[in-house]
């Protein structure tokens, strides 16, 4: 550059200018656009909408029964983006993935835009008056023979007073609450021994959480609250410790201080060890029958060991650290829960509750709603089980389904889709075409949750009482969608016309219904500003405290455990569907963020895997995407192997969510469904699908396929010291700080 | 040597290949300063010496600003009233239009009032076409620019939405007459200036690509 006039900085800026005009050619700047692109501005907007500002409304998520209370972001009258709602106390201002990937379900190209009715053989769109038509003629028929159900998912709030209400007027007969992940069984458990369904577990205020496979920071009832709770019992004056213990690791059990691997189906055993030596203390057995005492005397050390594959010595380790971080919590999951000995497992857990005396300190009771007709109906699976029966013997006119697709997540062995067959007449509410749906008579397109007016009560209330607000965050998408408080209003108005018409639609109810509740929540305000203040609020909360609870009488025979083994030489593995926090019964499928998302173990993203220990996986010669045949008695599924040392070694665990047939174009065909494949298995004392009892049996097939996660070989050095490691205990710490600090 | 590399946007400006550049050339169309000509074609030079007029763009309703600005003596922030507190500056809503215009009988009968009239009784936006488009990588903040040169530094309104924008005061539609283009801005943010009065401290506009490509 010497010798030219120019230096360096003016040639770039030369080049610079010349490159800026030539690159957007030599007529003039064409990147920059006028008179393309439309500016349209507002007719009349509220003050306070500022163009390029967002604004934040407050709604409710409805991806789980959480209930969590949030916010969107709204700008230009379009919903950006959803946050926690800081009054919310289920959420406290936080949120997780799925309520964050709730915009996409509001967003999805799958949208159903018009109601469809079946003509020949297939769907085809058609008009509302056709379709409510078709509705209202479920309920002139009233006399005919068969029952008219309602098939629904967990439900609160004002829809369930709705639906109730067209039940008692000869709208309908009955409904059934389906839960492809239901609790019921630890529900009864809790009834028999503490009288209420869902006691409240404070997990902050314990010192220890000992929990057999309960996921409440993933995959649990309420994950935001849990883990909001488990962020202050973890920053403690004394740190909480957590121990899990569970046949495959769960995002709860990856944040454990002691991971535990089980024999699956055998936490109740563990269990009765544990409360055995916790009984030899006297200030435990002072509060338990001596025939219970009794009941636990052959769960020695060493017998324990024996059927679950545990040290036997961690049991006095444990009893140890219960005793010194009092209070604790004794927490049982969904693993314990499906087996068919699934209460006494259950059961044995709880006992280890009261031997502990942990009610009315970890565990104690929400207070008393006092509107129990919103209250939360948790689903169950018995109740899908006898409708199925019902619709096999052709005793079933009319099902009306809502919040549920049992087509996906119903086990092979009940044939529902058949029984569905044998329905005259099928209708189904969705915001995107489901396996259900698509084989209903009748579709009807649903607003988004985004769109949409609703209360709800969350599932699980810990500090007070909640009623929990929702809101349109923007106008409908879709002209022809519509709110189904509004459909159920108008089937309200043609049964029961006196006392509905008064409510020009949902929300003229809902307005009405808050208003009244009033008094409920002591508020003073006058009638609008009472409705103002709540939606923008986002919930109705009380204080209320948590109640005592105390345990009601426990039988040896609540706790019996079965003799162990007795497995067909067929089927060596045990079956783990693993519910994950994102995919959870399969719902979120269908949303592009939640599969991009990689599990949280495996980091796989947009597949299905066959969880094996590395152990298992060596002794059959199987390697990471080895395609495995895994069959049960009921069916088979592929898919490929995941080595995993978070599982027992006689398991195999794939997860739930996955393998949807028809359900938006970012989830069909997308890896298999374990569901299917369950075998017929059932709680003996609830009758619940015991949804960890199946046996399969492991083939490895020819083929071999690469999965896309996240995960390097960080585990697999390769043969190359690229991380050279050492013992914690062959290393001297005062050495490895040569540097001193400041 | 450097200026093989200048060959192709030479070739493209037509101008011979083989002089060597001087200091003080300027490429293409750019030449000494023009007086600006209304009107002028597309592409064609502006007064501040970029070869940049934007294209007319016809609008639904066609806006005179100048009867607004220079006979009425609207500032420009009152119906642009975003600008000082948000990225965009924001076509005013209908509703600002029909605040006046509701009550000037003088007006009522005039064909681009009615216009707008028939707007207002149907509810309806009126689909302006945007002049000023930024490419969508381009993230421009009409409120930081508005504070520090309306508000902090106490330039007069129309001035300062002038310098980007023109002077719009005398238009009726907006024209693009500026380039808006990248080294135009970051002439601009180049330029040192003197941050007070009492102060010999001087600085100039942020020249970092997140600021503006975020």
């Amino acid at each position: 550059m010497s010798g030219s006039g120019v230096n360096r900085r003016d040639f770039l800026q030369i080049v610079g200018l010349g490159g800026t005009a030539m690159a957007l050619s030599a007529c003039g700047n064409t990147s920059i656009e006028s008179g393309v692109e439309l500016v349209q501005s507002y007719v009349q907007p509220e003050n306070f909408v500022v163009p390029g500002v967002g604004v934040y409304y407050a709604s409710t998520c409805l991806q789980c029964a959480s209930a969590c209370g949030i916010m969107g972001r709204v700008r230009e009258g379009r919903i950006l983006k959803l946050e926690g709602n800081p009054n919310s106390t289920i959420s406290g201002g936080k949120i997780c993935g799925l309520g964050q990937a709730a915009v996409q379900q509001h967003y999805s190209p799958d949208r159903l835009t018009t109601p469809m009715i079946r003509e020949n053989g297939s769907l085809k769109p058609a008009t509302w008056d056709k379709a409510m038509a078709l509705l209202n003629a479920t309920l002139t028929s009233a006399d005919a023979p068969g029952r008219r159900v309602w098939l629904t998912g967990p439900t609160s709030g004002h829809h369930q007073v709705l639906l109730r209400s067209l039940i008692d007027a000869g709208g309908a007969t009955d409904t059934v609450v389906y839960d492809a992940l239901s609790t019921a069984v630890e529900a009864s458990v809790n009834r028999k021994l503490f009288g209420v369904d869902h006691p409240v577990t404070v997990i902050e205020k314990a010192g220890l959480v000992l929990s057999f496979g309960n996921d409440f920071l993933g995959a649990g009832e309420s994950p935001v609250a849990a883990a909001r709770q488990y962020a202050r019992f973890r920053k403690a004056a004394r740190r909480g410790i957590l121990v899990q213990i569970e046949p495959k690791m769960t995002l709860t059990g990856a944040n454990a201080d002691r991971w535990v691997p089980i024999k699956p189906g055998t936490e109740g055993v563990f269990a009765l060890g544990l409360a055995r030596e916790l009984l030899q203390r006297k200030e435990y057995s002072g509060g338990i029958s001596p025939a219970l005492i009794a009941a636990v005397e052959p769960y020695t050390q060493v017998e324990v060991s024996r059927i679950t594959g545990v040290r036997g010595d961690l049991i006095p380790h444990l009893a140890g650290m219960l005793w010194e971080h009092a209070p604790s919590l004794v927490l049982a999951g969904r693993y314990p829960q499906g087996h068919a000995h699934g209460s006494r497992n259950t059961a044995a857990i709880a006992l280890l509750n009261v031997v502990l005396q942990n009610q009315g300190k970890t565990l104690l009771r929400a207070a008393d709603l006092p509107f129990p007709q919103l209250a939360p109906t948790a689903g169950d699976f018995k109740s899908l089980a006898e409708l199925n029966k019902a619709m096999a013997a052709g005793q079933v006119r009319s099902l009306l389904i809502h919040g549920s697709n049992p087509v996906y997540s119903a086990p092979d062995f009940l044939g529902f889709a058949a029984n569905l067959q044998k329905v005259a007449f099928k209708a189904a509410w969705v915001t995107e075409l489901d396996e259900t749906a698509a084989q209903c008579d009748l579709v009807l397109p649903l607003l988004s949750p985004l769109e949409d007016f609703g209360t709800h009560i969350p599932l699980n209330q810990s500090d007070g009482i909640e009623l929990s607000m929702q809101q349109p965050l923007m106008q409908k998408l879709y002209p022809e969608t519509r709110s189904f408080g509004d459909v159920l209003l108008d089937l309200l108005k043609k049964t029961k016309p006196d006392s509905y018409k008064a409510f020009p639609d949902y929300y003229g109810y809902l307005k009405t219904a808050i208003i009244n509740a009033k008094p409920a929540f002591s508020a003073q305000a006058e009638d609008e500003a009472f409705w103002e203040e709540t939606l923008s609020a986002g919930v109705l909360h009380r204080a209320a405290p948590l109640l005592p609870l105390s345990a009601m009488e426990i039988t040896p025979a609540m706790i019996e455990q079965p003799a162990p083994g007795g497995y067909e030489a067929k089927y060596p593995f045990s079956l783990i569907p693993a519910v994950s926090a994102s995919m959870r019964d399969g719902r979120p499928a269908n949303l592009a963020w939640l599969q991009e998302s990689p599990d949280t173990l495996t980091t796989v993203v947009w597949d299905s895997w066959a969880e094996l220990h590395p152990s298992t996986a060596k002794a059959m010669d199987v390697r990471e995407g080895d395609v495995l045949l895994i069959e049960s008695a009921q069916g088979s599924i592929r898919a490929k192997a995941y080595l995993m040392p978070g599982i027992h070694p006689g398991s195999v665990a794939v997860p739930v969510g996955q393998g949807h047939d028809a359900y938006g174009r970012y989830a069909t065909h997308i890896g298999v469904n374990p569901l299917k494949i369950l075998d017929p298995i059932f709680d003996q004392d609830t009758g619940e699908l015991a949804l960890y009892a199946t046996r399969v049996a492991i083939t490895k097939t020819d083929r071999n396929e690469r999965f896309t996660k996240d995960e390097g070989a960080t585990n697999l050095q390769q043969g190359r010291k690229l991380v050279a490691t050492l013992a914690a205990d062959q290393v001297d710490l005062s050495k490895e700080m040569p540097f001193v600090i400041r | 040597m450097w200026y093989p590399l200048l060959v192709f946007p030479l070739a493209l400006a037509g101008m011979s290949i083989a002089e060597p550049l001087q200091k003080g050339d300027h490429f293409g169309t750019f030449g000494p300063h023009e007086p600006f000509k209304q009107g002028g074609p597309i592409g064609s030079q502006t007064p501040d010496g970029f070869n940049a007029l934007g294209p007319v763009v016809e609008q639904p309703i066609e806006f005179p600003h100048y009867i607004h600005v220079e006979k009425m003596g609207i500032d420009c922030l009152y119906c642009h009233t975003y600008a000082r507190r948000s990225a965009v500056s924001g076509i005013p809503r209908l509703s600002k239009c029909i605040g006046c215009h509701q009550s000037i009988e003088s007006v009522k009968d005039k064909p681009r009032i009615k216009m707008l009239l028939d707007y207002w009784d149907k509810k309806q936006a009126i689909p302006w076409k945007k002049v000023h488009d930024e490419p969508d990588f381009v993230r421009f903040n009409h409120e930081r620019h508005i504070q520090r040169f309306i508000f902090q530094q106490e330039r007069p309104t129309r001035e300062a939405c002038g310098y980007c924008h023109g002077d719009v005061g005398n238009m009726t539609t907006a024209r693009r007459v500026k380039a808006l283009s990248m080294g135009w801005c970051i002439s601009c943010h180049q330029k040192d200036h003197k941050l007070n009065a009492v102060s010999d401290e001087t600085s100039h506009g942020p020249n970092d690509c997140w600021q503006c490509h975020k």
